[in-house]
């Protein structure tokens, strides 16, 4: 690992720390949220490494968090083992559109993603009996694992805290492992992968279905904290943030999205006394990055190094062009 | 029953000559740029916000101040092009990453500029007349006519003159139409002003019916991504019959079902297109 990763790394296990250290009811929670949103940004990334921006990630959040929600209240699971059930639905989900629309390429499938969040999003609101529609669904009950009840927040973000870790470490091991070879390869040159005998929709396929289970998972986590459920937080909002984290922090790398959501979700807080202009310097530090910094903040540190075949480590959002659909 | 039939149908013509007016210039950045226009509703609420700024502030003639609001969209525009979209057209996702970052700016100063509320303008034009079975208000049909006219000269400007045939070139193939003289670059910049143009014109023209919020523009790009979609990116006749078409289908599901369900079902047509069909109704293959 180069110095300048090393040194990022500390700073962000220090930064997870921190809430500890202040103890405060409302770091706790922009912690959680943080998390929550890293898991979100993470499954985000993991679609960017085969070379595909889906919009999609937050309607699996949100069938994740409504699933997850109701089978503890209908049917009475255990609410841990309807975290994961929750995830798996979100999961099954991608996995059933995956082959359908994985075929579409480029920018068509980045319009289909988002046509696709905002369909989810419009039945959340408008499927009242189920889901509560815009008045929201209540009584979400606490989360609790192998019977411990995770009613305090520091409690609660010991676990969001670990889910989100445990994900990156997992993406990290996948990264540098031969599947993560496979998904650059398919990223950089398709044609050449699928020549060499890679089922590349199949690969593409599997990372769809894993996104879907983070992401499900990530809104599970989501529904236990807040304990109310409102399609307001599964917007195309919420997909434009995990976005700007993205490219903040860059695609290269599974810490990206860390140094991403570590950055940008504490700053609304940070900019609490000239709320007017929170707005604009979201919007003009996303500008701002995309002008100059095209690879991400892991791009940039890791862009005077270069791996033992000469190339360059960090990679632009979107490296190609026009790409010929069907 | 045949009343009901008239009602619906000239209320969706009516709404879908906004769609058209909208989704025009977004066809046209795609076709020329390549670039998915998420900023195309905000360029809408600039010309609803300059309306709402010359006519109910300062009081200059309601006419007057459409065209000027349109006008000066329409320079933002161009600046716009020149300055964030130029290194990135043809890069399509980090040209659509822009867009959504001009998106969020051009929000973030409206909520400065105007506050988050709702404003509401005295309407220039009030009254309804009947057409055949159906009960029109007259600011309805004013926009809907002034929508038409601005759709038909955009059409004989496209056609008929050298700067229309060379943005034509540009959008048919960008490399070939260089070669035979084109001015590649100064055609994005015209067709991003154009397009913002026109977006603030129909933002403009419906900002006294509804209210002037710094917001306002989501609902309206949704509509043109949709229509776009389904006449296929960047087909000019495509934006047309799709406007109408997505006009008429809202129309009909709002008075017969409700709002909610008229979008869903928009989306869902979108999904099919996009899966079956991704160049639409009239797009071409893109190399």
């Amino acid at each position: 690992m180069s110095k300048p990763l090393v040194i990022a790394g500390a700073l962000a296990a220090l930064v997870c720390v921190i809430p500890y250290l202040v103890a405060d009811r409302y770091v706790f929670h922009v912690a959680i949220m943080g998390c929550v949103t890293l898991i979100l940004a993470s499954s985000m990334n993991l679609m960017l490494r085969v070379g595909q921006l889906s919009l999609a990630q937050v309607a699996f959040m949100g069938i994740g968090a409504y699933a997850s929600a109701l089978f503890s209240m209908r049917l009475g699971w255990p609410t841990g083992l309807s975290l994961v059930a929750g995830g798996g639905v979100a999961m099954v989900f991608a996995a059933v559109l995956g082959p359908a629309f994985l075929k579409i390429r480029g920018v068509y499938f980045v319009l289909l993603t988002f046509a696709f969040a905002q369909a989810v999003n419009l039945i959340f609101q408008d499927w009242t009996s189920l889901l509560g529609g815009n008045n929201g669904l209540y009584g979400i009950p606490k989360l609790e694992l192998f019977g411990i009840r995770l009613g305090k927040p520091g409690a609660f973000y010991g676990l969001a805290l670990a889910v989100a870790l445990g994900w990156l470490a997992l993406m990290g091991a996948l990264h540098r492992s031969r599947v993560g070879a496979v998904l650059s390869s398919i990223e950089e040159n398709e044609d050449l992968t699928r020549s060499l005998g890679v089922n590349v929709l199949a690969w593409r396929i599997g990372c769809f279905a894993l996104s879907g289970l983070m992401a499900g998972i990530a809104g599970g986590l989501y529904a236990y904290y807040i304990g109310f459920l409102s399609p307001q937080a599964f917007t195309f909002h919420t997909s434009v943030n995990v976005l700007v984290i993205n490219v903040i922090g860059g695609v290269a790398s599974p810490l990206g999205p860390l140094i991403g959501s570590i950055l940008i979700v504490p700053l609304p807080e940070l900019l609490r006394d000239v709320e007017e202009y929170q707005l604009l310097a979201y919007g003009g530090i996303l500008i701002l990055f995309l002008a100059f910094f095209p690879r991400g903040l892991i791009g940039f540190l890791a862009e005077a190094r270069q791996d033992a075949a000469g190339r360059r480590l960090g990679r632009p959002i979107w490296r190609h062009s026009t790409k010929r659909t069907k | 029953m045949i009343q009901l039939t008239e009602q619906i149908i000239v209320n969706g013509i009516l709404s879908g000559l906004v769609f058209v007016l909208m989704a025009l210039g977004f066809t046209m950045i795609f076709g020329i740029m390549r670039v998915v226009n998420f900023a195309h509703g905000e360029l809408y609420m600039m010309g609803a916000a300059g309306v709402l700024v010359l006519y109910s502030q300062w009081g200059i003639d309601y006419s007057l101040s459409v065209i000027l609001a349109a006008l000066f969209t329409g320079v933002v525009g161009v600046a716009i092009e020149r300055s964030l979209f130029r290194p990135f057209v043809r890069s399509e996702l980090n040209g659509m990453i822009m867009s959504l970052g001009v998106s969020i700016c051009l929000q973030a100063i409206a909520l400065i500029v105007l506050g988050p509320a709702q404003q509401a303008m005295a309407r220039p034009i009030s009254g309804v007349i009947r057409l055949g079975g159906a009960v029109v208000p007259l600011d309805r049909l004013a926009v809907g006519g002034i929508a038409l006219g601005v759709i038909v000269l955009f059409q004989v400007f496209l056609k008929y003159t050298r700067t229309g045939l060379s943005m034509r070139a540009v959008a048919q193939d960008r490399e070939v139409a260089a070669l035979m003289g084109a001015r590649v670059q100064s055609m994005a910049a015209l067709a991003f002003g154009i397009a913002a143009g026109l977006a603030a014109l129909a933002g403009g023209l419906m900002a006294p019916i509804y209210s002037v919020a710094p917001y306002m523009g989501e609902l309206p790009m949704l509509k043109a991504f949709v229509v776009v979609v389904l006449g296929g990116l960047g087909s000019i006749p495509g934006a047309v019959v799709g406007g109408l078409i997505i006009g008429l289908v809202e129309s009909v599901f709002a008075t017969f079902f409700d709002s909610t369900l008229a979008l869903i079902a928009s989306f869902v047509i979108v999904l099919a297109i996009v899966l079956v069909r991704p160049r639409g109704l009239f797009g071409k293959l893109q190399a």
